[in-house]
């Protein structure tokens, strides 16, 4: 047995649970604390007899089926997989043998990294790491208990295998005996969870590590995966929802009377809720509804946003930091003296862009109000903030709610934010008919929770040993937590009743950093900078644009991996330094106190043959860690004579190495870094949401491009083996691609890069 | 009414002759392996073949494809009979999310149908009006190399699942 388990044996041992079934089935859920009021508010599985409980994570039936509730979102990251493949691993079946269904809300779902039922931060496998595997385990242990009894055996004369369990005490294979787990689940449900419940070694894996299929591959090749915009409910209708350009503004006047004649519409009516405002039009065809949609006029109140524009949000950045440096994240040594005293001193500024998230299904949600009940089906990245969303924008209370989740067409953060939750829920209320509400693309970029824009002022003090002796970075920007705290507040606290939500919010937000976790939204990646310098001052001065924030991919360390490494590079350049060693060496050598860095950025090294570039490029290298996972990439980049500044910077190949702990999947590892990088590489070129009187000014693909296949390089994924805890993988790809890019494009030109996308001069 | 055959079978439709293919399969026929993206012909996600050709039908009104052959991802092959296409994107593990696969699978299959040994630049051009937000590039390309390595052995079906017409 590990340490960690003896550790969470007490722990495990009071959060399982398990239950009989009237079929003979046998359920291991989890035990809710006393406060918890959540009932039927779980997952529904349509035609079954018997009950299913509302916090269930597995069941098994006595035909043999083998059933698993998934507490994370499959968003492409690889969780209806990776998870599932914890659990088999303990329970001892075929991860393919396991059905999977999507969880409704239940406090026992909550992300305990969080205390909110949320896919996100790349906290699935770290979080569930334990518990999935546990109860799998402690199922496992039961089975085989029940099979021993029924022999009049001991159980270490059994063995589970394959939904097994066999007896081995008949002394040959020939003899073994085997009955399925459906056999036992009816007498391995009268038994109680045993007090220990040992984990596997790493030694003993079978699938941890080694399985390398996708359990979502097939349905997602044949187009049979059903994702939040395939919801069909009887009697449905389709929903358009006409939002201001910019999002604070109230309705003055439209004109429903035309819309209403125009073919296929039922019912078109404003909505104006808190957070919610716009024009609803209800019609029997989604191109109805949107056809109408275009022959609708409103009037809308001046916003406060109406004179908002990057120059005037920039100019504010600069503004408040220059007033005050705001909040001091870290602070080493006395770097104010060490500038001072410094032979050489280097200062760069830089402007991060707004970025949208551009998930290609677009936002949607379908729901169902009826009387006393509404039921939500969402596309959502955190289902009890829908929840608190569908609440706050209609007159249910949060029992009444029951949200199903679905596949999701990519997450990136953009589902953290719940508005498309909240419209579906106020338009159902108002139709009193089931719609599902669609958003277009134009409405999806422009109605965006935008990675945040932030300015950024960094120096550092070099001695007459080209030492650098001191850095320092400061930064202003908005805080991406005030912008989703309205609905993650009341969601920890789902007794609450609905009138206390607005101090749950306000109490939330005085509490960041206290009894909520800290917003390091722009600051995080910069403030843990891991090079040795003596002296390191770090400070974020919270500046908010007005413009809609929210989680992009990677968050804070999406910006601070390139405005970190791009810095450091630029200082690996001085004469003094680059005489003594490369940009490599410079990285390796400030690393000494971070060994799984350096083993990370001396593999992307090698395996990139760093030194040798590829036939016409130069070469970038570049490390961040992010999520607890170290990543290093090197980029072959060519530079090509061409009309397009797009198409001059030509990315090759990027060798990319992560130190994630122990890997569940290795191939779905492997696929997260190849996505993040080329995700990562999309802003790199691309990225860049412009703001102009208070409104978004791009539309669609043509004006918010995405990388396309021909732009595509050539990526190899490397991973550390390791015998650490698992830490993040959907995000730790992104942070260190553009400043790698960069980086290269340096070496070629000596150009330095201090704002994104890149653009050569 | 309007005439036309998906997937081997005819039907005909009452519905605005504007409305995009994309929706009269998707909403009417209750096909809903086909995906809506951008609705401007710029990401793929919609990918039908009209006649053999791939098409975006988020842009195709349904007026401009009357009495003409459909097929869409659920044509091309199902769970229990997939077409090689299908089975090299499992056996690679394409999807990440999923949602743009099935218009990566009708470009790819429309490829491999008019050339079956594409090169590098052959497929780049084929595939690049399909978007993937999650960068499953590699992989695409490398399933659809796997196809075309097996089509010079003639042990390739790409579609398995079209009903036979009348």
């Amino acid at each position: 047995m590990t340490s960690s388990s003896t550790e969470l044996k007490q722990s495990r041992r009071s959060f399982l649970k398990s239950t009989a079934m009237g079929s003979g089935g046998l359920m291991i859920s989890i035990a809710l604390p006393s406060c918890a009021n959540l009932k039927n508010n779980g997952m529904q599985h349509a035609g079954e007899t018997d009950q299913w409980n509302a916090n269930a994570w597995l069941r098994i039936d006595s035909n043999n089926s083998i059933h698993f509730v998934l507490d994370r979102v499959e968003m492409g990251q690889g969780t209806y997989t990776g998870m599932t493949t914890l659990l088999a691993e303990e329970l001892e079946v075929d991860p393919e043998k396991v059905n999977v269904s999507f969880a409704g809300v239940d406090s026992v779902y909550r992300n305990t990294i969080y205390g909110i039922q949320i896919t996100g931060g790349s906290t699935s496998v770290t979080s569930s790491w334990h518990i999935i595997r546990a109860a799998g385990a402690a199922t496992r242990i039961m089975l085989i208990k029940a099979a021993a009894n029924t022999w009049g055996i001991n159980a270490n004369e059994c063995n589970a295998e394959n939904g097994a369990v066999i007896n081995k005490s008949n002394g040959h294979p020939l003899f073994d005996q085997q009955i399925t787990f459906g056999q036992l689940a009816s007498i391995a449900a009268t038994y109680s969870v045993p007090n220990d419940i040992p984990l596997k070694d790493k030694a003993d894996f079978k699938v941890i590590g080694k399985y390398n299929k996708r359990l979502d591959a097939l349905k997602k090749a044949t187009g049979t995966a059903d994702f939040g915009i395939d919801t069909e409910l009887p009697g449905m209708k389709y929903a358009v929802f006409t939002r201001a350009a910019r999002w604070d503004s109230q309705i003055k006047h439209f004109d429903a009377d035309q819309i209403k004649k125009m073919p296929g519409v039922e019912q078109v009516f404003a909505i104006n809720k808190p957070s919610t405002i716009g024009i609803a039009i209800v019609a029997k065809s989604y191109w109805q509804a949107r056809k109408a949609q275009r022959a609708l006029n409103v009037e809308w109140y001046k916003s406060e946003l109406t004179d908002v524009d990057d120059a005037s949000i920039f100019a504010q950045y600069k503004k408040d930091l220059a007033a005050d440096s705001g909040n001091n994240v870290r602070s080493e040594g006395d770097t104010k003296s060490a500038l001072e005293n410094a032979a050489q001193t280097i200062t760069a500024e830089y402007e991060m862009p707004f970025l949208a998230h551009a998930t290609l299904e677009p936002q949607n949600c379908t729901a169902w109000a009826k009387p006393g009940s509404l039921e939500i089906w969402a596309p959502t990245q955190s289902p009890d903030m829908a929840q608190v969303a569908a609440a706050k924008a209609t007159d249910y209370s949060l029992s009444n709610i029951k949200i199903h989740t679905t596949f999701i067409g990519g997450g990136f953060g953009r589902r953290i934010n719940q508005d498309f939750v909240a419209e579906a829920a106020a338009i159902s209320e108002m139709a009193q008919q089931p719609i599902k509400l669609i958003w277009s693309r134009e409405e999806d970029t422009q109605r965006d929770w935008y990675r945040p824009s932030s300015y950024h002022k960094l120096s550092a003090s070099i001695n007459n040993s080209g030492e650098i002796t001191g850095w320092n970075h400061q930064m202003a920007g908005s805080g991406v937590f005030d912008y989703f705290v309205g609905d993650a507040a009341p969601a920890q606290y789902p007794f609450m009743p609905k009138f206390m939500f607005g101090i749950l919010e306000s109490a939330g937000k005085l509490g960041e950093g206290i009894i909520a976790p800290a917003d390091g939204s722009i600051y995080e990646g910069a403030e843990a900078i891991p090079y040795d310098f003596a002296n390191i001052n770090v400070d974020y001065k919270k500046s908010d644009s007005g413009i809609l924030v929210g989680n992009w991919r990677s968050v804070g360390y999406s910006h601070n991996g390139f405005i970190v490494e791009t810095f450091i590079e630029q200082l690996a350049q001085l004469p003094a330094i680059k005489a003594q060693k490369d940009s490599y060496q410079f990285r390796y050598d400030l690393l000494k106190n971070h060994p799984r860095a350096q083993a990370v950025l001396k593999m992307a090294a090698a395996k990139a043959h760093w030194g040798s570039p590829l036939p016409g490029c130069t070469q970038g290298i570049s490390i961040h860690k992010s999520f607890g996972t170290w990543v290093a990439e090197v980029a072959d980049v060519q530079i090509k004579n061409s009309a397009t500044n797009d198409n001059q910077i030509k990315v090759k190949r990027v060798v990319c190495v992560v130190d994630c702990g122990q890997v569940v999947n290795p191939d779905i590892v492997i696929a997260q870094m190849e996505g993040g990088i080329i995700f990562a590489l999309t802003a790199a070129l691309y990225g860049k949401i412009t703001i102009k009187d208070g409104t978004v000014q791009q539309t669609n693909f043509h004006d918010y491009q995405l990388l396309r296949m021909n732009q595509a390089p050539q990526i190899d994924v490397h991973i550390i083996d390791s015998d650490e805890k698992p830490t993040g993988v959907g995000e730790p790809g992104v942070p260190p691609l553009a400043s790698a890019v960069a980086n290269a494009i340096t070496a070629k030109t000596g150009q330095y890069f201090y704002s994104l996308p890149l653009t050569l001069e | 009414m309007i005439k036309l055959t998906v997937n081997g079978i005819e039907h005909s439709l009452d519905v605005e002759v504007d409305t995009p293919l994309l929706w009269v399969v998707r909403d009417f026929l209750g096909l809903k392996g086909s995906k809506f993206g951008c609705g401007a012909g710029l990401c793929g996600a919609c990918t039908m073949h009209l006649n053999g050709n791939p098409i975006r039908t988020c842009i195709t009104p349904i007026s401009a494809v009357a009495d003409q052959t459909i097929t869409t991802i659920e044509g091309v092959g199902n769970v229990d009979s997939l077409s090689s296409v299908q089975q090299a994107w499992i056996e690679h593990n394409v999807p990440q999310c999923g949602y743009c696969q099935s218009g990566q699978i009708m470009s790819a299959t429309a490829l491999l149908a008019s050339n079956a040994q594409p090169n590098d630049h052959d497929i780049d051009s084929a595939m690049s009006g399909n978007i993937c937000r999650c960068g499953t590039y590699p992989r695409i390309k490398a399933a659809i190399q796997s196809v075309a390595a097996n089509k010079a052995t003639n042990n390739v079906e790409l579609f398995t699942n079209i009903m036979e017409t009348k």
